[in-house]
């Protein structure tokens, strides 16, 4: 059983007997030593470069941290902070906002552009270039002025929309109600990396099976409900799980448009964008990692669940 | 091992172009369909390039100029902020390019190192605490990489290593980039287990399996791997600022970032001009890379 | 499992290493040189082209007049500069010499990561009065001014006169006198011109305080109260309603835009609050020429507007540099001698130093002798020099501008935003 397949049945498991315990654990070691072996650089980057810093960052949550200073042990005293600090949870809203927002937007849009540029029509590589240019630009100074000039109150956006006589004079990105639009639309915008993802899925899933299928009458929107989505299943779980973790940790978007400051009004200031001002910006690294682990229990709950739901709609093959 | 590349050929693209269908139908509405899609097509791509575009015409046009006209006419050309741009920084930008070619080599060879050894481990081995190592991993995915920051600085600063490539590489080969090895793992998943099954029985152990079949079927995944460690690796900014403190190890996003200050003019004109050269080894990365992401997989007689 | 067991070490190990060097960053008082005068020491700036290849001929010439120093260079930019700085100090591997800044000098002078230069001979005698203490931390000189300067109202004459308005004289004015006279300029300029560019930004609620027999900051804490900052709320709402200034999103949008795109230098504001060092980028950016005007004051007269030198930047050192007297020969030699003025010219700002600024007049820029006389004319003027930031103070001016936009785009009342504004600036003190 595949390690994934695992982790969504760790509820549903039967109590077995001794003798069936020894056996499973006795399968579960079948290739200890190989898989140990495959596994050895992942082990030392663990051991020597992650877990030292990941252990290091929760003993500072428990610190009062300046970085200029040494670390002074405080206890609980951060954590109880989070509960009062009304910032911190206007951020973890503006998160939340974006990750069911966009998400779901970017993932369909990729999958949809995916599909038709999957085959079968002349200007495949232009087009899949193009739509992947903008994740090429990322979040880079020159895209954020860009979307400062296109989306703000004199920008592009509004002079085509005076042109039709609509009275469009607050700016998209300076104005509390829509400046978190104009990062969601940015994120949707570079679509181009889980489109690449899907894109090389869809390689994978051997041609024969659609042959079949039209074979036997099947049509388009058939094949692809029945065949392309169970097949590319697994790729989709992995665009979602980490598109998910991605968008809770999103920060570059928001820090070039916003200019740091987390928009107007604190409407853009994504949960790493007030952690990274915290700690970088105030001094209170320690605060910041207690910030960071908060995070990760949210992120990992979701993504627990996200496991868990996944034995009803991914299909693997093995 | 020779029957078994011949059982899982790898066919290009475009052998596999459509089912067998019958006949086309009609013609013309065919081609109308078609030509509906390409239109929009090219439109969404307008809209998709319009700001490389902008930044293309901006690098044309002098620095004062580019801010006040937001459309994409160029009615002076000027190329200096190329010739000038190059070296405006006291060395020239080639530097900063092959300062960010080293980093970038290194890291697309250590991702495909070890995160296809990791991946392979992961979907088709079975050892103790496998549950718990992969769970580890997703959960260093998860955390803000700002908290961690400043602990690897100390870390490797212990070891002597700021102001060198050494923290921007060596992690790529320890397979610390675990967005890839869930990658790599969600593809392996995809290959059947009977070609494992099959390899077995011709005699193969895990590492020829790995070796010899695997890696040629994952070549779509390697290649995502790579496109993606080339752009998110030259594009990485924080990073390189703390750990290279001589201008002359500088990568291309630290130096474009020097064009720019904001209590005093900026240079954007020259920053415009180095980005489009910047972006053109990701393009080219993108334009080569894309013909091994697609390459697909033809098993004839593999079920 | 014994793989377990050896990983486990491993491990601990680098935990171990990781905390050794958190731990690590205690105080130091700075150990001391090589005895034969050589050294090796990284120097840190942020600056632009122009910055970038004065600071890197000045190098040349010490290196050139001190064959036994080694300066290794580290220039960046400004807003990473300071994640960089404070990564480097956490690392223990802060340069020797820093180019500070006003808001962060309490952040690091308090929690003793800069040097006390006094105590290794620096020698600020011939500063011009005002321009010393800026730099003092608990009673140390933690920081030499490199170069003065001061707000100013740059004016753009051109608009002005387009819109047929008077330039107002900038030795009487009042606020609400900068306000009517702002709203005519919009009435009459037309194009989407307004009377004021960036105007509400922290130096001038400064101004503002002080004139108010407040301040921004004492030496431990905030230097005002909600009732006392709650005019200057209403203050941007008359001016708003008056159309002195820009629309609440167009208000929001600048302040984020970089000098270059801003109103004045656009050509789409006849005034701006400006540093009196940024008046050669404006103009070059604007292809214009500004006049230099001092700020309204509440009571009508330019001696009570209670101005100020500030310290556009400062020198200072890490407190745990090796080579303590090297590097504040370092700094000496960069603020006293002629030889560097030569090469910097006015370009940090004004020398502090008299004599240097004597030496180097006949050299400077037209616009930059504006600004060295204007500097000079505004003596009488000046009013005690306001302290650093204490530390969670630096960031002062965003949280107004927080509370601003609140304002302008009427989410928050006037006393509202005060009391909120107050309350987060005091949390936000250590």
């Amino acid at each position: 059983m595949s390690v994934i397949s695992e982790l969504s049945h760790i509820k549903t498991d039967h109590p077995r007997s001794a003798e069936e315990r020894r056996a499973r654990r006795k399968a579960a070691g079948r290739d200890n030593k190989a898989g140990y072996l495959f596994l050895l650089p992942w082990l030392i980057g663990l051991f020597v470069i992650t877990i030292g810093p990941l252990i290091a960052s929760l003993y500072l949550s428990f610190t009062e941290y300046s970085l200029i200073e040494a670390p002074v042990w405080n206890g609980l005293d951060n954590y109880i902070r989070m509960l009062d600090d009304a910032r911190l949870h206007n951020s973890l809203k503006v998160t939340f906002i974006y990750v069911v927002v966009s998400v779901p937007l970017q993932l369909g849009l990729a999958l949809a552009i995916a599909i038709l540029l999957d085959r079968g029509m002349r200007g495949l590589a232009f087009y899949r270039s193009v739509f992947y240019l903008p994740s090429m630009l990322g979040a880079s100074v020159a895209i954020a002025l860009l979307w400062r000039q296109i989306f703000g109150t004199d920008g592009l956006v509004n002079q085509i929309l005076r042109v039709f006589g609509l009275d469009a004079t607050t700016g998209w990105i300076s104005d509390p109600r829509y400046a978190l639009s104009t990062i969601i639309l940015l994120h949707v915008w570079t679509f181009g990396s889980p489109m690449v993802i899907f894109l090389a899925g869809l390689r994978q899933i051997p041609s024969m099976y659609h042959e079949a299928a039209s074979m036997d009458g099947a049509g388009r929107w058939h094949r692809f409900r029945h065949i392309t989505l169970p097949l590319l299943s697994p790729i989709i779980f992995f665009n979602l799980v980490l598109q998910m973790i991605n968008a809770f940790q999103s920060f570059t978007q928001a820090f070039v448009v916003s200019n740091g400051t987390g928009g107007p009004s604190d409407s853009t200031m994504f949960y790493s964008l007030y952690l990274y001002q915290r700690g970088f910006g105030e001094f209170e690294m320690g605060y910041a990692a207690a910030m960071a682990w908060l995070l990760v229990v949210i992120v990992g709950a979701l993504t627990a669940i996200n496991f868990y739901a996944s034995k009803y709609w991914v299909f693997y093959d093995d | 091992m020779t029957d078994l590349t011949a059982r899982t050929e790898l066919a290009p693209a475009t052998a596999v172009a459509g089912p067998a269908r019958a006949p086309r139908p009609r013609q013309g509405r065919g081609l109308g369909r078609s030509l509906i899609k390409h239109l929009l097509l090219i439109i969404a791509s307008l809209v998709m390039i319009y700001p490389v575009i902008w930044m293309l015409v901006s690098s044309f046009r002098p620095t004062d100029v580019i801010f006040r006209s937001p459309g994409l006419w160029v009615n002076d050309l000027v190329i200096e902020n190329y010739t000038e741009g190059w070296n405006a920084l006291g060395t020239p930008f080639t530097s900063y390019l092959v300062n960010s070619a080293i980093i970038v080599i290194g890291a697309i060879a250590g991702n495909l190192f070890s995160c296809s050894l990791a991946a392979y481990a992961f979907a088709r081995l079975q050892f103790r605490l496998k549950t718990l190592w992969f769970s580890i991993m997703l959960v260093t995915i998860m955390l803000p990489i700002h908290v961690v920051l400043v602990p690897q600085y100390i870390l490797f600063n212990q070891l002597g290593w700021v102001n060198t490539f050494i923290p921007l590489i060596l992690p790529k080969f320890l397979a610390t980039d675990a967005f890839f090895v869930f990658l790599m793992v969600q593809f392996i998943r995809g290959i059947p287990r009977e070609l494992d099954e099959a390899a077995r029985i011709d005699g193969c152990g895990h590492w020829q399996i790995f070796w010899k079949m695997m890696i040629p079927l994952m070549v779509p995944a390697l290649a995502t791997t790579a496109i993606f460690t080339f752009i998110w690796t030259w594009s990485e900014f924080f990073t390189s600022l703390i750990y290279l403190t001589d201008p002359e190890k500088y990568t291309v996003p630290l130096a474009l970032r020097s064009f720019l200050d904001s209590t005093s003019g900026s240079n954007w004109g020259a920053m415009f001009a180095m980005s489009i050269v910047s972006l053109i080894p990701i393009f080219l990365a993108f334009l080569f890379g894309q013909r091994y992401l697609v390459k697909g997989i033809a098993t004839t007689g593999g079920k | 499992m014994a793989l377990n067991r050896r990983q486990f070490l491993t491990g601990g190990l680098a935990v171990a290493a990781t905390s050794m060097g958190l731990t690590a960053c205690g105080g130091g008082s700075g150990g001391g040189g090589s005895s034969d005068g050589s050294a090796d020491l990284q120097l840190a700036w942020w600056g632009n082209e122009v910055r970038n290849k004065n600071t890197a001929a000045a190098i040349d010439a010490y290196m050139k007049a001190n064959p036994k120093v080694k300066i290794s260079p580290q220039p960046g930019e400004f807003s990473s500069y300071w994640d960089k700085l404070a990564t480097q100090t956490a690392g223990n591997k802060a340069p020797d010499v820093i180019q500070m800044d006003m808001a962060y000098i309490a952040e690091y002078g308090k929690r003793k990561a800069l040097l006390d230069l006094e105590k290794y001979g620096a020698d600020v005698s011939k500063f011009v009065e005002g321009s010393v203490d800026s730099g003092r931390i608990d009673g140390k000189l933690v920081g030499v001014n490199a170069g003065i300067n001061t707000p100013t109202i740059l004016a753009n004459p051109k608009v002005f006169e387009k819109a047929g308005v008077e330039v107002p004289d900038d030795t009487t004015w009042t606020w609400d006198q900068a306000r009517e006279v702002a709203a005519e300029v919009t009435a009459k300029a037309g194009g989407g011109v307004v009377g004021f560019g960036q105007l509400f930004v922290d130096s001038m609620l400064s101004a503002f305080l002080r004139q108010n027999g407040k301040a921004l900051f004492t030496e431990t804490g905030l230097g005002f109260e909600a009732p006392d900052v709650q005019p200057w709320f209403e203050m941007i709402v008359a001016f708003q309603k008056a159309k002195a200034i820009a629309s609440p999103s167009q208000i929001t949008e600048e302040a984020n835009k970089p000098l270059d795109q801003t109103a004045l230098v656009i050509g789409k504001s006849a005034m701006q609050m400006q540093w009196s060092n940024q008046i050669e980028a404006v103009n070059k950016s604007s292809g214009g020429e500004m006049l230099v005007l001092r700020y309204p004051s509440v009571a009508g007269k330019a001696t009570d507007r209670k101005a100020w030198y500030k310290a556009s930047m400062l020198w200072s050192a890490s407190s745990r540099t090796k080579e303590p007297e090297e590097v504040v020969k370092l700094i000496n030699w960069w603020v006293n001698s002629p030889e560097c003025a030569n090469i910097n010219l006015a370009e940090r700002g004004v020398p502090p130093n008299t004599e240097i600024l004597a030496a180097i007049r006949p050299k400077l820029s037209p616009a930059q002798e504006k600004v060295a006389k204007f500097i000079e004319d505004i003596k009488p003027e000046l009013a005690e020099t306001p302290p650093a930031p204490p530390p969670g103070g630096g960031k002062i001016g965003d949280i107004m501008n927080r509370y601003q936009s609140d304002v302008l785009f009427g989410r928050s009342s006037p006393a509202d935003a005060a009391k909120k504004f107050v309350d987060e600036a005091k949390s936000n003190l250590k």
